[in-house]
């Protein structure tokens, strides 16, 4: 699903130049789970930006489902985003003006799904959630653990073939995290390919695969299953 | 999404309460300024439109012009109408003559109507002009014989209470006591916005049997009076220059010897239709409705437009500081597929939910501004008005307008954040933002700043005209007109006699006019010194024995006139310097010609101000009532007090009214001036200015500072920790506090340096229109500048002085 190759990053200020990925190569098959592990500044973060196509790789290859998609313009990324990727954050990210069935709402609404039908796939996705209860609360009401349940959510509203989750359980209790883990196993089960960068080696051992990263490049890679 | 938008742009209104509530105010006065003079625009710019062809209709007027200056009457020669009616180039030609009856009579009623207005004389062109509907009478033949008149709706119902307008037609009024009149038809009054406001229309032949018989007779090529008005209807493919050739022939030919003479030149123009609502050299039918000034309007929608462009400064200024805000919801949106153009869409959709906001409380306030601004707003401005499909379709083009100038620039910024800085919170606040938000509060700032400085140097202007010494006496003088039909002078005298006997009176003198009026007599004078034919025009003053000594007019030299009627002049010095005497002593004893008769100088008073002091002083002079039995100049009785404070003045009012009610027992009217008021009456427009400007200027003052507190609550809040951080180190109140001040007393500085010198410009080209004026001193400047930051001082400190009191520890915490 995913290969790319040599692929690199720099981040100029006016002295000095900070190569974040260095000539990373690596393939994600569809269906796979695969942790990416690292100390902090290791690329790891950039690394699922360009995946996530919100940012551009400055050199190598990025290949999304055979399609070569370096280089796409900001409008074409969004498009193809828009349709096969689904992310998490670490923060939530939540609009806190909307309430819960609203943020998970969005995704639909900016592909374009008819107000019926998104109702439908909204309260589907809430209930499969067991966050159905708070749908009209706003995400300040709501504890850390369902803050990301609702992200989860609003991530695999419309099926994305990939999630990208970045550090998904690093503001959640043990509890918490272990239960959005369990998400995410049951949404990769289902089909989905999962990316996740994290610093936990607990939840990196849910995964298929890890990849660990040093300085923009790959140091080693674990298959776990 | 729609939906969604309006309910997110709700949410953020109610969560941002003081910068929305500071926006809605901003963009509310805006509006609204718009909407009234928007109104006045349109109520003045749809005044007769409706009648057919209005475009080719025009009224002939003449302007004329001698070596001193030029001057325009609304009125022709009745000559011209003969001449120019077999024109090719005219479809219709229509004089008519307005003339008040003094009394119209319904002697089947025995009802009697004093002094009815709007009569005119006319024919039946008239109607094929202006497109009355009649209600009543024959339409074919109207006004083509003697003594017959068509009516209003109204005026017949006056005439003719509880008549049907069928059942009036062939009823007879008497006017004037012998002119039995017969009515022939019962026209509609119009219902749209007119300046022919006429209600009566006699037959053109019957005035050869009133007073003017003589004149209409002569139609004397020299003799223009503006009651003598003159319509034409042009073809429709007219060559307006042909047109005006023909006039101007016309008058070249009729060009009199003296005229030719003495430099004095006629014209004859075409005024538009649609000109006769505006200009006013020319004027309109019914002077108490006021007309309509273009550039009174051109002013009001300049300040309209500023009020606006502050409302939307206001808003792109904390919408972009709070931009940062916001980001995070941006960088969500465009993480789950927003593209850009959604994404501006979205916050035009809030701009355009708090510009509907504001523009329905805009609907509110204009209301209530139509009554505030009364003396501006034309008389008939109907509120309702606002119901109209043009002004509909206007005010929702305004607010796209406003949408657009406010919510576009901070949509385009907002929707530019870079998602992943947006979303690892590395999102820098550009300089550039930064820059942009100065400058507009700079301009904000220049436009209030504009605005104190001209209120203060118009009020001061104001206040130098109303104090100024005029030359004679102005306080505790008031005047009596005598009843506008009554002209024997037996009454006056008798009048004089009574009031002598009242001993809080000082001085009763009877004349024409007070020596400062709106009313103007003067004709040509000759001298000839030392070979040298000296022609100049000259006003006359009317009055008696007493009148120098009553409004306390200096004597230079020679003494006052001797009786009431004897032909002499006291000169006033202006003259006295242009007839060519050296010193007021040797115009003593000259003989001048006014108006074929000799005349000596016997006296020369000095100089006083006789208009307001726009204009300069003229040549003039005092007289007395030379033409007595034929017809008396002398219409007012001038009144001075004993006592100059205002105790006891009721009862000695009320005195005065006692002794004329009991010499004029036959009349109501009773009109009586104080010379004071009038001379203010003077300065009408100058106040409506000074009005206008202190409106405007607390209104962009509000406006700004409140934009400015916006601002300062922003900066602050994004300084707590720095704030925190430097009292932690010692930093004390006050230091603080400039600290946070400097930033802003920056740009109100700048703003004084750009706006002085266009209010300095803008002031002087004001006070050019006056032959005497206030000097443009230095320390209204100071005043005002120092006035502007002494209110943005006064905003910022409200919030920075919080900011400084705050206990740091809280401020440290929250990180």
């Amino acid at each position: 699903m995913i290969q790319i190759t040599d692929l690199e990053k720099f981040y100029k200020t006016e002295e000095v130049q900070t190569i974040a990925l260095n000539k990373l190569s690596f393939n994600v098959k569809e269906g796979e789970f695969v942790a990416i592990m690292g100390p902090s500044g290791c690329g790891k973060s950039t690394l699922l930006n360009i995946l996530g196509l919100l940012d551009d790789p400055d050199g190598g290859s990025f290949k999304f489902n055979g399609t070569e998609v370096a280089g796409y313009n900001e409008r074409k990324r969004s498009e193809l985003r828009k349709h096969n990727i689904g992310f998490v954050f670490q923060s939530f990210n939540l609009i806190d003006e909307l309430t819960v069935f609203e943020n998970v709402e969005l995704p639909l609404i900016y592909t374009g799904v008819k107000p019926a039908e998104r109702k439908k796939q909204v309260e589907a996705v809430l209930e499969k959630m067991q966050i159905m209860h708070r749908r009209n609360h706003f995400p300040q009401q709501l504890s850390g653990g369902q803050q990301q349940r609702v992200a989860v959510a609003r991530a695999v509203v419309n099926n994305p073939k990939l999630i990208l989750a970045d550090e998904p359980t690093g503001n959640l209790d043990s509890t918490n995290g272990n239960e959005v883990m369990d998400l995410l196993i049951d949404l990769n089960e289902a089909g989905t390919t999962i990316i996740m960068v994290t610093h936990s080696e607990h939840d990196a051992k849910y995964s298929h695969r890890i990849i660990r990263m040093l300085d923009g490049q790959k140091v080693t890679e674990n298959i776990l299953a | 999404m729609i939906r969604n938008y309006f309910k997110i742009a709700w949410r953020n209104l109610m969560k941002h309460k003081v910068f929305s509530l500071i926006n809605i105010i901003g963009l509310t006065i805006g509006i609204s300024a718009s909407v009234v003079i928007g109104l006045m625009i349109f109520y003045d710019t749809t005044f007769d439109t409706f009648h057919k062809d209005s475009d080719r209709i025009y009224r002939v007027v003449s302007d004329f012009s001698d070596p001193e200056e030029s001057f325009s009457n609304s009125g022709v020669t009745l000559a011209l109408e003969d001449a120019i009616k077999e024109q090719s180039n005219l479809e219709i030609v229509s004089g008519f003559y307005i003339e008040r009856p003094s009394k119209v009579e319904n002697k089947a009623l025995n009802s009697e109507f004093k002094w009815p207005n709007f009569v005119i004389y006319t024919d039946e062109n008239y109607f094929k002009i202006f497109d009355y509907n009649f209600l009543a009478g024959d339409t074919d033949h109207v006004l083509t014989r003697p003594n017959t008149v068509i009516l209003t709706e109204q005026r017949a119902a006056n005439y003719f209470p509880n008549t049907a307008a069928s059942d009036i037609i062939g009823k007879t009024l008497v006017y004037n006591d012998s002119l039995q009149i017969t009515v022939t038809g019962i026209v509609e009054n119009f219902k749209q916005r007119t300046d022919f406001v006429f209600e009566e229309f006699i037959s053109k032949p019957t005035l050869l049997q009133t007073r003017l018989r003589a004149q209409v007779l002569e139609k004397n090529w020299n003799s223009t009076n503006s009651d003598s008005q003159l319509f034409v209807k042009i073809n429709a493919n007219a060559d307006l220059q042909t047109i005006q050739n023909t006039l101007d022939d016309l008058a070249k030919e009729h060009t009199d010897e003296d005229s030719k003479k003495y430099g004095e030149e006629r014209k004859f123009s075409l005024q538009p239709l649609a000109d006769i609502h505006f200009n006013e050299a020319y004027g309109i039918y019914d002077w108490s409705k006021g007309q309509a000034s273009t550039s009174l309007l051109l002013n009001l929608a300049l300040v309209a437009l500023f009020l606006l462009l502050l409302g939307c400064i206001n808003f792109i200024n904390l919408n972009t500081a709070q931009a940062s805000q916001r980001a995070k919801e941006i960088g969500i949106r465009k993480t789950l597929g927003s593209s850009r153009q959604q994404l501006i869409g979205q916050f035009m959709g809030e701009t355009f939910l708090l510009v509907l906001i504001s523009a329905l409380l805009s609907v509110l306030l204009s209301k209530w501004l139509i009554t505030v601004f009364s003396d501006f707003v034309p008389e008939g401005l109907d509120f309702e008005l606002i119901t109209s499909p043009i002004i509909i379709v206007a005010f929702i083009l305004l607010l796209l307008i406003v949408t657009f100038l406010s919510g576009f620039y901070p949509a385009l910024v907002l929707s530019k954040f870079n998602t992943v800085s947006v979303l690892k919170n590395h999102l820098a606040i550009g300089q550039k933002k930064a820059k942009l938000r100065k400058f507009l509060t700079v301009f904000q700032f220049t436009i209030a700043q504009v605005f104190i400085i001209a209120t203060l140097l118009v009020g001061k202007q104001i206040n130098f005209l109303l104090t100024k010494d005029m030359g004679f006496k102005t306080d505790a003088i008031v005047s009596v007109y005598s009843p506008r039909n009554e002209r024997s002078i037996d009454k006056k005298e008798r009048y004089a006699r009574a009031l002598s006997k009242i001993p809080e009176l000082k001085t009763i003198s009877i004349g024409g006019v007070a020596p400062a009026s709106f009313n103007v007599s003067s004709s040509g004078l000759s001298y000839t010194n030392k070979n040298k034919e000296i022609h100049t025009d000259i006003q006359f003053l009317y009055g008696d024995t007493h009148y120098l000594d009553l409004f306390e007019l200096q004597l230079l030299a020679g003494r006052n006139i001797r009786n009431d009627t004897i032909q002499e002049l006291v000169i006033n010095e202006t003259s006295r310097k242009l007839l060519g005497f050296d010193n007021p002593n040797e115009a003593i004893g000259q003989i001048v010609q006014v108006n074929n008769e000799t005349v000596p100088i016997v006296g020369v008073m000095s100089d006083f101000y006789q208009r307001s002091l726009r204009s300069s002083i003229k040549p003039m002079a005092l007289r007395g009532d030379w033409y007595r039995p034929d017809y008396s100049q002398f219409q007012t009785l001038h009144i001075a007090f004993h006592n100059e404070s205002s105790e006891g003045l009721k009862q000695t009012l009320s005195k005065i009214e006692d002794a004329y009610r009991s010499v004029y027992t036959d009349t109501e009217e009773y009109r009586v001036e104080f010379l004071d008021e009038n001379i203010q009456k003077f300065y009408n427009r100058e106040r409506k200015i000074s009005k206008l400007l202190n409106w405007a200027t607390g209104l962009s003052i509000l406006i700004s500072c409140l934009g400015l507190l916006g601002l300062v609550i922003y900066t602050t809040n994004r300084r707590v920790k720095e704030i925190g951080v430097r009292k932690v180190l010692g930093a004390s109140l006050m230091e603080i506090n400039t600290l946070l001040c400097k930033e802003f007393l920056i740009l109100v500085a700048m703003a004084f340096v750009i706006a002085a010198p266009i209010a300095w410009y803008g002031i002087t080209r004001w006070l050019q229109d006056f032959a005497y004026k206030t000097s443009v001193s230095f320390w209204v400047f100071v005043v005002s500048g120092a006035a502007m930051i002494l209110f943005a001082l006064l905003v910022i400190s409200f919030k920075t002085l919080q900011a400084a009191n705050a206990n740091p520890v809280e401020a440290l915490r929250s990180d």
